[in-house]
Parts: C-alpha cells; sequence; structure tokens
C-alpha cells in the first residue's frame, strides 16, 4: 500500500531544522513579541485512544465467540517463524513467519483522532467531532482482548500497567500555551518539553495540580507548535513532536503531521487527543517486547498492511501509521534550570467560560 | 535451648530486672537523700523525647519503631497530660515491644562494637566486667541520674545470668538493658525534691531531676554529660551554675528541638492523627502533606525563633516560610526544585509578597485543615482553636441538642457561602452567644478551604474575609492576621503555656517571679528564646505546686 505523504529521512531533518528555526530565530530577532500569558501543565494521562462502545460491530468475527477470538487473534494460532532454516521464536522475528495470519482488524465506523489526509475508504468518524478520522493503528490492533471491550478513557490493559508502575520515577512532559489572552479564543503558541522530574501523585493516586516542574534544558524534546483556542479548545492542525519517554510501553513519541485536540475542563485541567503519523515499527518493537501482553505476529502483518503514510522509496513500503494517543493534563509551574518560572499553573479553563461550555459534545 | 524456652527465660529475666530497677530507692552514692513529695511529679516520656533519648545515648542509626499509648491532653498541653496519666497494660507491652526492637539492634553485629564500648572475653558467656562498664557508662544517662551500686549490680547480674543461659553475652546483655528500657526510672521522669540547705525546713528540687527538666525543656532530650556533671557537682543549685547550663543549652543547635517539640505541642499537632480529608473535593490533600504542614510550621517557627530571635507576634504576619513541591502545590505557588529524578523532596525557603493572605503561621494548613472537618471548612472550629490554643481563652462546649441543619448543607442554593450558612446557624439563639466569640476570626480564614488550600470563590461566590476580631476591624485575611499579632493575649498565652509545658502548672499571676518572666520577655521584643530562659532560671519553676496556682479549666 502506498501513500502520497512523504515523511522521509530528510522531509524529517527539513522539519526538525525548520523546528530549530522557529525556536530561535524569533528570540534572536526579537520579531515575535513576548506571550502576555503562559500557562503550564503536566501531561498526567497517557494511552492508545481506545475506543470500544460495539464490539459485535467492530470486530463481529471475534464476537462470536471465544473459540473464533482465539483464532482469528493469536493465543490459538500456532505461528512457525523460521530464519536461516532454523525455527526462531515468533515473537521476535514476525517478520519470518510464514503466513500472515491476517487477524481480524476493525470494522466499525467509529474511532478518535483526526483527518491526516488519508484516502477515504480508511475513515473512521469521530465519536466526539464527528470529523473524518485517520486511525490505522486503532484498526489493526482494536480488536485484540487488550484493546477492545473498553470504553474510553480506559488505558489498554497493559499500558495501565507500565504507567502506573513508572508514573512515580520516570520524568514527567509538561506543556506551556501561550497566547495574548487565554480566557479567550485566538491563536497560541503550544510548547512540549520533558521535565527533570517525575510527576508527583495526589491523594486520589492521580498526578497532582499546581507542582512546579523544571523543563530539561536538553532540546531533544522540545517542541513547539502554532495553534489556535478555538471555542474553548486548543486545536494545532500540523506539526512534529518527538519526545523520549521512559515509560515501557512508550520509548518516545514520534509523530509525524502532528495534531492536537484538548479541551479545557472547569477546573483548568486539559483531555483530548494527540494524533499524527508513527513510525510502526517503533510501535511493534515496544509490544513484541511484552509478547505475553499481545499478539506480535499479528500485529506486525496488520500493521505492515494498514501503515498509511511515509513510503519507502525502494521498496514503496509504508513506514509510518495513523494513530492517535489521548492525553489529560494538570496544571502545572514551568521553570527553567536558571530558576526562571516560565508559565503559571491556572485553574481557569481555556477560551471564555461560554465559549468552553459551547465546545462540549 | 528451644524457642519456647528462650521465651519464657527472657520473660522471665525482663520481668526480675524490671521489678528490681523499680523498687530500688532511687538513691546514688553521690546523690542527696531526697523525698518523694506527696503529689504527683512524674511525667511520663513523650514519643518524641523517647526516640531522641534513644538517639543521643546510642546513636541515630537505632530506630525506635512501634506504636506509643496515645498521650492525654490536659488543659492544652500533651505535657501537662503527662503528668496525670499512668501506663496501662497494653502501654507497657507497648513499650517492652519498643524495648525489645531498641535492644536488638544495640547488640547487632553492626552496632554492638560501637555502642558497647567493650569486647567481651568470649561471645558465649558472661563477662562481668565488660557488662559493668557498659551499664555504669549508659545507666545515668538513661536514669538521667548515677546508678546505685545496686543498680548497676542488678544489671549485671541480669545480663550475666541471660549470658549464661542463652550461652551469649550480647544476648545477655540484651535482655538487661530491656529491663531498663521498661523501667519507671526510664519511662517517668520523676520530680524529686531533698531538704533546702539554705532554707531549713523547706525543700528544692533536686538537682538530677532539675537538670532533667531542663534538658527536656531546651532539648526535648536526656541531659548530656555537661547537664549531670553539673548536677553532680552541685552547681546546678547556685544560680550562677544554673545559669552557665541554661545558657549553654539555648546556645546550642539542639535547642532548636526543645522550641520544635513546645510548638508542636502548643500548637495541637497531635490532633493530626484525627485528620482525614475527602479525597474526591482535595486531592491534593496527602499523608504526606499532613506530615508536611507540620514541619513547615515547626520550620517556620523555629528559624524565627532561633535562628533570627524574632518577635513571637510576629510568626502571624512573617512572609519567609519553607516549603516543598507538595506543599507548594497546595498553596498554589511556583517553587523550584532541582533536585534530581528519584530523591525526596527538599525543603526550600519561601517568601509571600508583603501583605499576602498566605503570611504567617495561621494561613498555614497546619492550622486551617487541622482545624476543618473532611469535606468542608469550619469557621467555629478554627475561630475555637485560635482563641483557645493561642489565646489562652475558654469557649465552651456547643450544647448538645445544637441543630447543624444549615451548615452541614453545603448544597443549599441560598446558602452559597459559609459565611451565609453560619449566619444562619447564629440565627438560633441559643447558638449566638458562642459563635459571636469563635465566628469572626474563622471567617477571617475562609480563604483557605479545608485542605488549607487559597481559595478566592466558594461555590462561584466571591468570599468576604472582613469581619472584626476583639474590637479591632479588618477587611481580609492579611489585616486579621495582623490584628491576631497585636492582640496583648497571644504574647501572654505563649508565655503562660511555655511554663506550664515545663512545670504542669499554670503561673500564678500576681506573683513578682512570673512578672519577672514577662517583663524579661516583653523587654526582649517578645524573643521565645529568652522566655524559655526566664522560665528555666525562675525559682518558680522549681517551686512545689501547692506554692503555686494549679491550673484551672
Amino acid at each position: 500500500m502506498r501513500s502520497d505523504r512523504t515523511y522521509g529521512p530528510a522531509a524529517r531533518i527539513l522539519s526538525r531544522v525548520a523546528l530549530l528555526a522557529a525556536v530561535v530565530l524569533p528570540s534572536v530577532l526579537s520579531a515575535t513579541p513576548a506571550a502576555a500569558e503562559t500557562r503550564g501543565y503536566v501531561i498526567s494521562w497517557f494511552a492508545t485512544a481506545v475506543n470500544t462502545r460495539d464490539f459485535a460491530t467492530d470486530c463481529p468475527l471475534a464476537a462470536k465467540d471465544n473459540k473464533t477470538a482465539a483464532d482469528a487473534l493469536g493465543p490459538a494460532r500456532k505461528d512457525t517463524a523460521m530464519v536461516d532454516g532454523k525455527p526462531v521464536p515468533t515473537s521476535s522475528y514476525p517478520a519470518a513467519v510464514q503466513k500472515d495470519p491476517d487477524i481480524e482488524t476493525i470494522k466499525g465506523k467509529f474511532a478518535y483522532g483526526f483527518d491526516l489526509g488519508g484516502p477515504a475508504k480508511n475513515k473512521f468518524v469521530d465519536p466526539d467531532t464527528g470529523g473524518k478520522v485517520d486511525n490505522q493503528l486503532w484498526r489493526a490492533i482494536g480488536c485484540h482482548s487488550n484493546f477492545a471491550r473498553r470504553p474510553p478513557p480506559e488505558m489498554p490493559y497493559s499500558e495501565a500497567l507500565g504507567w502506573n508502575a513508572m508514573l512515580d520515577s520516570a520524568p514527567g512532559w509538561v506543556m506551556q500555551i501561550s497566547g495574548a489572552d487565554l480566557s479567550h479564543d485566538g491563536p497560541v503558541t503550544v510548547t512540549l518539553d520533558r521535565a527533570l522530574r517525575h510527576v508527583e501523585r495526589d491523594a486520589r493516586g492521580g498526578v497532582r495540580n499546581n507542582v512546579t516542574y523544571i523543563i530539561d534544558p536538553a532540546t531533544r524534546s522540545h517542541n513547539e507548535l502554532s495553534g489556535e483556542i478555538k471555542r474553548g479548545v486548543l486545536n494545532i492542525t500540523s506539526g512534529v513532536i518527538f519526545m523520549v519517554a521512559d515509560l515501557p510501553f512508550y520509548t518516545q513519541v514520534d509523530l509525524a503531521n502532528a495534531h492536537i485536540r484538548m479541551n479545557s475542563d472547569n477546573d483548568g485541567s486539559l483531555e483530548g487527543y494527540w494524533g499524527g503519523h508513527a513510525d510502526w515499527h517503533a510501535w511493534m518493537y515496544l509490544y513484541t517486547a511484552r509478547p505475553a501482553a499481545s499478539d506480535p505476529v499479528g500485529f506486525y502483518w496488520a500493521l505492515r498492511k494498514l501503515a498509511d503514510a511515509d513510503p519507502d522509496p525502494a521498496t514503496g513500503q509504508n513506514r509510518r501509521i495513523s494513530t492517535t494517543w489521548r492525553m489529560q493534563a494538570v496544571p502545572a509551574f514551568l521553570a527553567n534550570v536558571d530558576g526562571k518560572v516560565l508559565a503559571t499553573a491556572s485553574s481557569e479553563p481555556l477560551g471564555s467560560p461560554s465559549q468552553a461550555a459551547a465546545a462540549l459534545p | 535451648m528451644k524457642f519456647i524456652g528462650r521465651k519464657t527465660l527472657y520473660s522471665l529475666i525482663i520481668g526480675a530486672s524490671a521489678i528490681a530497677y523499680t523498687a530500688i530507692p532511687s538513691l546514688g552514692a553521690s546523690e542527696p537523700a531526697a523525698t518523694d513529695p506527696p503529689f504527683p511529679t512524674s511525667q511520663r516520656l513523650s514519643p518524641s523525647q523517647y526516640k531522641q533519648t534513644i538517639a543521643d545515648i546510642f546513636g541515630e542509626s537505632i530506630k525506635v519503631s512501634g506504636r506509643f499509648e496515645p498521650e492525654q491532653r490536659d488543659r492544652g498541653l500533651l505535657a501537662v497530660g503527662a503528668r496525670t496519666t499512668n501506663v496501662t497494660d497494653s502501654g507497657f507491652q507497648a513499650y517492652d515491644e519498643i524495648a525489645r526492637e531498641v535492644t536488638a539492634q544495640v547488640v547487632d553485629l553492626k552496632h554492638r562494637s560501637a555502642i558497647i564500648g567493650c569486647t567481651p572475653k568470649s561471645d558465649n558467656r558472661r563477662d562481668d566486667s565488660c557488662a559493668r562498664a557498659f551499664f555504669t557508662r549508659v545507666g545515668p544517662l538513661l536514669y538521667r541520674r548515677p546508678l546505685t551500686r545496686d543498680e548497676i549490680g542488678n544489671a549485671v547480674q541480669a545480663a550475666g545470668l541471660g549470658a549464661d543461659k542463652l550461652k551469649d553475652f550480647y544476648a545477655g546483655v540484651r535482655l538487661s538493658l530491656e529491663g531498663m528500657l521498661i523501667s519507671p526510672e526510664f519511662l517517668l521522669r520523676f520530680k524529686k525534691m531533698e531538704p533546702d540547705p539554705a532554707n531549713p525546713g523547706q525543700e528544692r528540687i533536686n538537682a538530677y531531676s532539675k537538670a532533667a527538666a531542663l534538658s527536656y525543656f531546651l532539648w526535648n532530650s536526656t541531659p548530656d554529660q555537661d547537664l549531670l556533671e553539673a548536677a553532680k557537682n552541685g552547681s546546678l543549685n547556685n544560680r550562677a551554675g544554673l545559669e552557665l547550663q541554661v545558657n549553654r543549652l539555648l546556645a546550642s543547635p539542639r535547642a532548636a528541638d526543645g522550641v520544635r517539640a513546645f510548638f508542636a505541642d502548643f500548637l495541637g499537632f497531635s490532633e493530626f492523627e484525627h485528620v482525614s480529608k475527602e479525597a474526591a473535593f482535595f486531592p491534593n490533600y496527602t499523608a504526606t502533606i499532613k506530615q508536611q504542614a507540620q514541619e513547615q510550621t515547626l520550620r517556620t517557627i523555629s528559624d524565627h525563633v532561633v535562628n533570627q530571635h524574632g518577635d513571637y507576634r510576629d510568626l502571624f504576619t512573617t512572609p519567609n516560610t519553607f516549603l516543598t513541591l507538595d506543599l507548594a502545590s497546595l498553596y498554589g505557588v511556583p517553587l523550584v526544585d532541582t533536585t534530581d529524578n528519584g530523591q525526596p523532596q527538599r525543603w526550600i525557603k519561601y517568601t509571600y509578597p508583603q501583605g499576602d493572605a498566605r503570611s504567617g503561621i495561621l494561613s498555614q494548613a497546619s492550622f486551617t485543615s487541622l482545624w476543618s472537618p473532611s469535606g468542608r471548612t469550619s469557621p467555629t472550629s478554627r475561630g475555637k482553636a485560635l482563641r483557645e490554643l493561642l489565646l489562652c481563652q475558654i469557649v465552651p462546649a456547643p450544647p448538645g441538642n445544637v441543630e447543624f441543619k444549615f451548615v452541614e448543607d453545603t448544597t443549599n442554593p441560598k446558602l452559597k457561602t459559609t459565611r451565609d450558612r453560619i449566619t444562619a446557624h447564629r440565627s438560633e439563639a441559643m447558638c449566638a452567644g458562642c459563635h459571636k466569640l469563635t465566628d469572626p476570626q474563622g471567617l477571617a480564614l475562609e480563604n483557605f478551604d479545608s485542605s488549607g488550600q487559597l481559595r478566592s470563590k466558594e461555590n462561584g461566590v466571591a468570599i468576604d474575609a472582613s469581619g472584626e476580631f476583639d474590637g479591632v476591624k479588618f477587611s481580609g485575611t492579611y489585616e486579621f492576621l495582623q490584628a491576631v499579632r497585636n492582640h496583648k493575649q497571644v504574647t501572654t498565652c505563649v508565655a503562660q503555656r511555655a511554663f506550664e509545658y515545663e512545670t504542669g502548672y499554670t503561673p500564678p499571676r500576681n506573683d513578682p517571679r512570673w512578672t519577672k518572666v514577662q517583663e524579661s520577655f516583653a523587654a526582649s521584643k517578645y524573643d521565645v528564646l529568652e522566655l524559655l530562659r526566664q522560665i528555666a532560671l525562675s525559682d518558680l519553676s522549681y517551686s512545689s505546686p501547692s506554692k503555686t496556682t494549679t491550673a484551672s479549666r
């Protein structure tokens, strides 16, 4: 399957250069006036954006009975893989499996995400916005028990385990939103960074708000995106996001054609979605490293077939796949390593209250 | 030897040694004859005093774990309650368990050579010489006086018996030491009186009792060797010698321990044991915050009082405090902590802008959250606590048939704020009188929710923190804090409580010695260390309670 969307290495380098220029030039030239207001947030929840409301419609084969589901989704299959004529573990060498198991993929209509410009035949409908959605990763993995039958906003089981295990040690991700007046709609600049410290928990086991985080001065996870607040919703429709993570299931977030849509709650917290085109090999590595939580062979072949962006110039095989993550963020103070406070924690929603209320589904 | 045999032997030796220690008259060879006064003059060690004492004698690495018997608050202070409470059976059992844990560490391979101080001829049998050296050195620190020859002999004998039976020198020492740790001579501080040679027919406090009183008052721990020596050579009985020791104790950084212990008691921090908050409403209020809230206030006080020699009254308005990341998040302020990931949060000095509502110790969560129910604020509780704790006033208890329907219904659309609800409650005549005493100052702190978090609105309505406090009008929280600062009873109350903390008795108001203490406190611009110094030096502190006025409720 080929796609017109190209994100080869050269394009990626160019986009990083452009990003660097976007970060450095304004400060050098002082051409852009400083934002009147900057609010800070720390990511408090992050997982694949699952959406199973009608399993029978989404996955009719698996819904028939448990045996069918087992056949279709891996546990009962007898895959074999050979390398140089020798049998090897299928989970470590899914590409060496001699036959595509052709696992069942999502047949339903709904999935969370964004219109990333993919072909019409791939489109889902977003349950919240009613908009068109490219989310081939969800199509590939959504029938597996790790992801299916979990109404949003639940985390996939394996991701929940990893998230809760690492929350108290993995450096957090932080987000700044800058604009002239964040209590009203308008253009904003969104900056994503990694913090130097892990997030702090609250009395419910969630993430505590109003904590001050120091932004990691290393620029590898620094991202700056342009967007707007419209009817109280933060929207970003193009950009590149690259962030290093210390989570077992995500060692990095690497999104081309990145989109963000986050609603603002009355307590100032944000919830919504990040989407774009992710490297499906990287995604596969994370899941094949833990075969018990997934179907590495089935996923490999499904992702390979359904990948919808960034074709390899030599083979034509798409290297990226449309995907969506559900995110939540709570207000946080953000400072640089020199102690300068860059963003304040606000309990006020983005946009005016009436605008935010109007944006609710 | 089988386990049951060991256990039985253990109990027999411990019981025998504890009884022996208790039954032996506490007359040291160099100690003047003392008499037991006809009034209760013992004081149980508080948990913090027990822990600090163990740390001072055996080292910081000896951990005291286990739950102590609950303390009793009397006349506003646990230190007063500690003079009237007994040790119950279960409390004694708890002390025994704690003692077993402590002694096990003292003789373990990691600590034995450093703490015992001598090496037995054989690990497998008794060595009375080594045991005697150990108990001769440690005994006076534990009992806060020299041990008699018989007491040392009993300790050595118990250790030897244990070593013989268990074929382990250190097990024997452990058993004997455990007996000392559950002895009343260790668990209770006794105020022994003796004939006063300067005033025939009258009594004075025994020098070792005075040394212990001074040490626990100013350091919250057992007397050190210098203080015991001053008791031994009699210098504590004269003014110059007493002054020398008091000044030495107060000049030490360890005076901060004494100040912290007093204020933790004075501010009622033991009540935190009963505090919980609805996580659904106050997710930032964690068990850690409960601990940090107390520590914040104690650090604020310790820095102001010990390091800065600041005016006590300024504690109610000072912009200076110490915060952690979690506390800063509760108060809604940024705090830059560059501690490496994975390391514990640090305490960082923080200064609010002048005039900030979060100034002073009353705006801290150690007060606002401590005196609030789990799901809402209670201006009445806060106001009552302020009057009783900080002004030494008495607020009558509510009648049994009081109706709480207005204050507890936080969903009434017509009564959106706590002020609205409490005003409706006060409209009932039976409630109005007492609420006039408590509510104005409680309402002045309504900008702090039940968890201590700053808020400007309640149910969408702006909070009105104005009012009048004992004739002083204020427009908001900071002006109220200034009114508290300037209230004449804040200084007289802390002085009274400090004296009661040290002696267990209310100071006699018209006694010139008490007047002198207060005048010196005022002359020092309300330097709390000077207050403690004057109390420690005053004859009044060492008089028998029959010559003072017994505290009244």
